[in-house]
């Protein structure tokens, strides 16, 4: 397992490279192949016993973050996110720009502020980066517009729970790197492509068809959880400890019905725990895959993590191995999954 | 040894004191001003009093209090969930997606302030902002999460950081002047203080100021120096913009005594301390308000360190500021 240093890095959508390079570097002598395309995506190839098919396992390395959008005159820097990050989770954190300057994101004290202004949410306007600069010209000295800005968050593991900034996706990258890690040959011919740019808007992914021309591909996340106190049950997404969740449909795709139904078939055959995604909000890169070029059967296996979209979300370990395990069992199936 | 200020003050911003709930602070406090001093002691209510007698009279308090705002475990909730009021006043704006420490009877227990992702919200979340009743702690990254208990105590879990020669932390609000005492007193050995004086490491400042309140009336004090933070780089309607880098500032209104004030005052600009004015139409807001009143009456005034993001868990303070309130500290324990 890869989370520690994967969460640590940083690489807001646009900005993979700190990403890209670990992963490169970790497994560039395990596989057949390995490139980096035109957009950034990394995509490692395993030849397979068979060859029949082509089978494409993705993860998205990009987190959500923010970017530079302009430097005051008080040497503060106004800045916008990059991809979906409410401002509820914004104020009071320590962020880092470039990979570097530490800045931090704080509000005007309770005391200097209406009674409606407390329970009002922030507009980003209302938000900017301090980083101990007084001026425009000293704050230019260290950074520009057009930084990326990440979150700081370091990784944790206690109780069986793993927390830490990025999950989304990095626990799929992560899950990738252990199936590699695994050195087994399989029937089909394996693809593993770290995507970029999935938080603004599947970007990444969309050239990654045209490159491989795969049978199936099958999209591993870190996906929204909900199940907390302050939703009641039924409003709950997945439930962390219950297993992989599997998509049925997400927003503008509906899974593949043989992969996703193949995919439970291999969950019961070997009795692992997993779990539907009950909700259909969010989309992922399966939709990409499954609407480029002459389209692709995808389908979509997620981690369950809580605080998704925040600096620091929450996975559970046994979801973490499952979900490895699962993807795992799959590709043993070799030519018979989802025929 | 002279003390490294930036350290100083990382190093207490670091330890965990909500009202009440002083005592690591303290101890911490303790360990370094006691060389420095003649005698060193606690009152009833939990507040640290370090005394150097002086060398003419008068006796001379320096206050500067030791807790910070924070939270105590109210509910538990199935799934290992805990929910939590706040001890002083905090912005829940400042709380979502932080990590947080619970002082539990078995140990530090674990926890994350939850938020509910962009991709489950609706509209009822996100036109307001979540009250402490909605607020939540998972608790289940925890070992000893199963151990928190109701009243048990909580904290935001940061590490104090430097932004370009300025520190970041949480409860700068009031280390910052805790610190400054500490410094004032190693520049003692140099400048020989006139009157007695009393170094007060109050309790409770961020809920009712008993700490300060306590021993102002113990010591039958003459004079009284309250050392707390100030909003800094911040525009308030009708008001001076007071600035981080640029000096303690000094208060004038009621709770300041006038001529206590001047003598500072001048004190300030025989040396060229660094300052600036902050006017206080009313109440200060800090433990001058009470202490003033104390006994027969405290000849008051108020020295606050510029701070930013009061109450959040990215207070900053330039450490600057906290070595030139400590030199006016020193001088003033001259001032007959």
């Amino acid at each position: 397992m890869y989370l520690k240093e994967l969460t640590e890095l940083d690489g807001v959508s646009g900005n993979e490279q700190q990403v890209r390079e670990f992963i490169s570097d970790k497994i560039k002598d395990k596989v057949d192949e390995l490139k980096v395309d035109v957009l950034g995506n990394l995509i490692a190839y395993r030849k397979g016993t068979k060859g029949g098919r082509k089978i494409v396992l993705a993860a998205h390395m990009d987190e959500v973050g923010f970017m530079v959008t302009n430097i005051e005159d008080d040497g503060t820097l106004a800045f916008a996110p990059v991809g979906g990050v409410e401002t509820q989770v914004m104020v009071g954190k320590i962020v880092r720009i470039n990979g570097q300057t530490l800045g931090a994101i704080g509000y005007k004290a309770i005391h200097i502020q209406d009674k409606e202004q407390i329970l009002k949410p922030l507009s980003i306007d209302q938000l900017r980066v301090y980083i101990g600069a007084k001026s425009k010209e000293e704050a230019a000295r260290q950074v520009k517009i057009g930084d990326y800005v990440a979150f700081t968050t370091t990784f944790d593991q206690e109780n069986n729970r793993l927390t830490g900034k990025a999950f989304d996706d990095r626990a799929g990258c992560s899950v990738l790197m252990d199936i590699i890690d695994k050195i087994d040959r399989y029937e089909d011919d394996v693809y593993f492509a770290f995507l970029v740019q999935e938080e603004v808007g599947l970007r990444g992914s969309a050239v990654v068809v045209e490159q491989i021309h795969p049978d199936i591909a099958i999209v591993i996340e870190g996906t929204t959880a909900g199940d907390d106190p302050e939703l009641p049950e039924y409003q709950w997404a997945t439930h962390l400890g219950d297993g992989p969740a599997i998509t049925f449909m997400h927003r503008g795709y509906v899974v593949n019905k043989r992969v996703y139904e193949s995919i439970i078939e291999v969950a019961e055959k070997y009795s692992i725990a997993h779990q539907a995604k009950r909700r259909t909000a969010g989309g992922t890169d399966a939709a990409r895959f499954a609407r480029t070029g002459a389209g692709t059967a995808a389908a979509v296996v997620s981690v369950p993590s809580r605080y998704i979209h925040s600096p620091v979300s929450m996975i559970d370990l046994n979801d973490y191995n499952n979900t490895v395990l699962l993807l795992q069992k799959i590709l043993e199936q070799g030519e018979a999954f989802a025929r | 040894m002279k003390l490294d200020v930036k350290e100083l003050i990382k190093e207490l911003s670091s330890l965990d004191g909500p009202s009440g709930y002083e005592k690591a602070v303290l101890e911490l406090i303790e360990k370094k001003i006691e060389p420095l001093v003649d005698r060193v002691w606690y009152n009833k209510v939990g507040t640290l009093i370090a005394e150097k007698k002086g060398t003419g009279s008068g006796r001379l308090g320096i206050f500067a209090h030791a807790d910070e705002v924070g939270y105590v475990v109210t509910k538990l909730e199935k799934g290992l969930f805990a929910r939590l009021e706040t001890i002083g006043g905090v912005d829940p704006k400042v709380i979502f997606a932080q990590r947080v420490k619970i002082y539990t009877a078995k140990g530090i227990a674990k926890g994350i302030v939850g938020v509910l992702p962009p991709h489950l919200q609706k509209e009822e979340h996100r036109s307001k902002v979540p009250s402490f009743d909605k607020i939540f702690v998972d608790l289940s990254c925890s070992e000893l999460g199963e151990y928190v208990s109701v009243g048990d105590i909580c904290v935001v879990d940061v590490k104090p950081v430097e932004l370009n020669g300025k520190l970041c932390g949480k409860a700068m609000d009031n280390r910052a002047g805790c610190a400054s005492l500490i410094l004032a007193a190693q520049l003692l050995r140099n400048i020989r203080n006139y009157q007695d004086v009393y170094f007060v490491f109050s309790s409770q400042e961020e809920v009712t100021g008993l700490g300060a309140v306590s021993i102002a009336y113990e010591l039958r004090l003459d004079r009284a120096i309250v050392v707390d933070v100030t909003h800094g780089d911040v525009k308030i309607p009708q008001f001076v913009q007071i600035k981080t880098g640029e000096g303690p500032a000094l208060c004038v209104g009621p709770v300041i005594d006038k001529e206590f004030y001047s003598k500072l005052y001048q004190t300030a600009q025989r040396n060229n301390v660094k300052i600036q004015i902050e006017p206080a139409p009313g109440r200060s807001g800090t433990d001058t308000d009470e202490v003033q009143l104390s006994g027969t009456g405290v000849r008051t005034t108020l020295v606050s360190i510029p701070l930013m993001y009061m109450h959040t868990p990215v207070e900053v303070v330039d450490p600057r500021d906290v070595e030139e309130t400590a030199r006016l500290l020193a001088l003033a324990t001259t001032i007959e």
